[in-house]
């Protein structure tokens, strides 16, 4: 990085937030504090709800997945849609009618109190870590690829965060997610033209797709009915299906941003605005992923990408293990790189046979990555996040022009920043409305409570800074958030869902059914490799039916409430 | 809201749902194409 992408990175994030602060200057009502103000439209709506969701992962993670594995996890938003027309149709008119400041609150007046607590406990429980992964995840790559300090990344993102969205609540995450999402797809546009055109002149592009396709990096939706294959149609659309149902129905974080809206029809078609553009979207970053794929056949890629972590390899005495397998991994990218410059040239006869050559040559540069990746295990190198998670970064750093390198790092802040601040924003809302009005003071006045939740909002991105600084991730960073999601968005779900659908049913046996069905998960969890989007799905249906046994078997004649 | 403005509006959404639905499944057919000519 040179002075130019200094200059491009500290403006772009330095001053989204600085206009959201002069938008949002003055004092606000606790309504305004909580839920923005009416003036907000859908576009905002829109923008705020995708910038919310896809964070820093999408965007560094997902090129770096569809590079390793292809871009089969496009299926996995393959549910999203649908369950946002369900939250359009079901959840955002009873939220809009009750003007409920979170989503629990409706728990409390359809069910009690203990259930009203027990849906925000899950949802601080769940979203407070995912806090820390969403602060921690691109700041352990960028600490190690641009060189900046752990902590130092940390604190500049998050401290960024907790001071603009303590200062100016929903209303200035709204406004500066609108700008920081035009930021990332403008970034992520000129990153996509900028790979397709340093593909090799060798290929067309075209011809680049479909050696790539042959590779098993493009096979977009897969109809197999296994269970323990992750991405598959099914999976996407059941799965996720109940994923997005409880993610956009019942997460703070999200309702927050639609209830943002001044009517119904605004938070309506900010959520369609969505269901439209996020397959498109996502597809996009995933196909970016395989034309990085491609463009490093011609261009010969590190053997392991993590730089920094393969050094510290090489200083800690394992030099010669790793100049030997180098050797290899180039000898056999020199013949792979012919073979794909040749391809252009052989007859439909010829290309089958060179198709599986190259497939072998590949599974052989795998092998190769994967022994790299077991020495640098070996040297003691703990490099605390999945390889494919610098491959995005690394292509970024080594061949974007400058300035546009500043732009993409700003790209990666910006997501950062945009769903750090929604999810402080939730969080500090609901410790406020649903823990400290109810059950600590509940008759302060409306200032009281937005110095309560601004105080709340400081204290959370604090804790959020502080489990990024003490975090060591177990997997890939975009499976992290999913995985972390997944165990707990089932049984929250079957809380609303049987608020919503089972009419007689009661807020005891409820709440009972989603302690059981949160246990189930955590046991499934532990001893199953289910593919995890299917805990969503488990999750609620537990709660689904379980508080109707418990309902007919044990609390049977408590009166039940006729809905809301 | 009267009851038949709060019909109309009622039958806007379905056709707004419906719409998107329908640019859902164009969608997905597009990547089935996709798969098959790349894969």
């Amino acid at each position: 990085m040179n002075r130019l992408d200094y200059f491009v990175l500290i403006a772009t994030i330095l001053a989204i937030p600085l206009y959201g602060l002069w938008r949002t200057r003055g004092s606000a009502s606790l309504g305004q504090y909580l839920k923005g103000d009416a003036s907000i439209q859908w576009a905002t709506i829109g923008l705020s709800v995708l910038a919310t969701q896809a964070g820093p992962i999408t965007f560094l993670s997902m090129p770096g997945q569809a590079y390793e594995s292809g871009i089969g996890f496009i299926q996995n938003y393959f549910g999203q849609p649908l369950a946002l027309i369900v939250v359009c149709a079901v959840f955002v008119p009873i939220y809009q009618r009750l003007k409920v400041y979170t989503a629990y609150q409706y728990l409390g007046e359809r069910f009690d109190r203990k259930t009203q607590l027990l849906g925000a406990f899950l949802f601080l429980v769940q979203r407070g870590i995912a806090a820390g992964i969403t602060i921690y995840a691109p700041a352990i790559v960028l600490s190690a690829m641009v060189g900046w300090r752990l902590n130092l990344t940390i604190w500049l993102a998050g401290g960024l965060v907790i001071i603009y969205t303590v200062a100016g609540g929903t209303k200035i995450v709204s406004i500066t997610q609108r700008y920081q999402m035009i930021v990332i797809l403008v970034g992520m546009a000129i990153a996509f033209a900028v790979a397709v055109y340093r593909l090799s002149p060798d290929l067309s592009f075209e011809s680049a797709l479909s050696v790539a396709g042959k590779m098993g990096k493009l096979e977009a939706v897969n109809f197999s009915f296994d269970p323990h294959k992750r991405y598959t149609f099914w999976s996407g659309l059941i799965g996720g299906f109940f994923l997005a149902l409880s993610y956009f129905g019942a997460d703070q974080s999200q309702v927050q941003r639609y209830l943002a809206g001044g009517s119904l029809k605004e938070s309506r078609l900010g959520l369609l605005f969505n269901a439209a553009v996020k397959v498109p979207m996502q597809f996009f970053i995933l196909l970016l992923g395989a034309i990085v794929f491609m463009f490093y056949q011609f261009e010969k890629p590190p053997v392991y990408f993590n730089q920094p972590a393969y050094e510290r390899a090489l200083e800690n005495g394992y030099a010669p293990q790793l100049a030997a397998l180098q050797t290899q991994f180039d000898e056999v990218f020199t013949q792979k790189r012919a073979l794909v410059r040749a391809l252009s040239n052989v007859s439909s006869d010829e290309r089958g046979v060179a198709m599986h050559k190259l497939r072998e040559l590949d599974a052989q540069t795998r092998d190769l990555r994967d022994r790299t990746k077991a020495v640098v295990a070996q040297a003691g190198v703990d490099p605390k996040s999945k390889e494919s998670d610098y491959v995005f970064i690394t292509f970024i750093l080594q061949q974007m022009p400058h300035g546009i390198v500043g732009l993409l790092i700003a790209v990666i802040l910006c997501a950062t920043m945009s769903a750090t601040a929604a999810t402080l924003n939730a969080l500090g809302s609901t410790t406020a409305i649903d823990f400290y009005r109810p059950l600590i003071r509940p008759t302060a006045s409306d200032h009281h409570y937005v110095v309560a939740a601004k105080a709340l909002t400081a204290a959370w991105g604090l804790v959020a800074i502080g489990i990024a600084s003490f975090a060591s991730l177990v997997e890939n960073l975009i499976e992290a958030g999913n995985i972390l999601g997944s165990i707990f968005y089932g049984s929250i779900l079957g809380l609303f869902l049987a608020a919503f659908f089972i009419r007689r049913v009661t807020g005891s046996a409820v709440f009972f059914a989603a302690l059981v069905a949160q246990a189930l998960v955590f046991v499934l969890f532990a001893t199953t490799n289910i593919g995890y989007l299917w805990y969503n799905f488990i999750g609620c249906a537990a709660v689904l039916i379980i508080a109707t046994l418990l309902q007919k078997a044990v609390f049977r004649g408590t009166e039940a409430s006729s809905g809301v | 809201m009267n009851r038949s403005d709060y019909k109309a509006d009622a039958r806007s959404w379905l056709k707004a749902y419906g719409l998107a639905l329908s640019l859902f499944t164009v969608e997905v057919v597009l990547l089935y194409l996709f798969t098959v000519r790349f894969s």
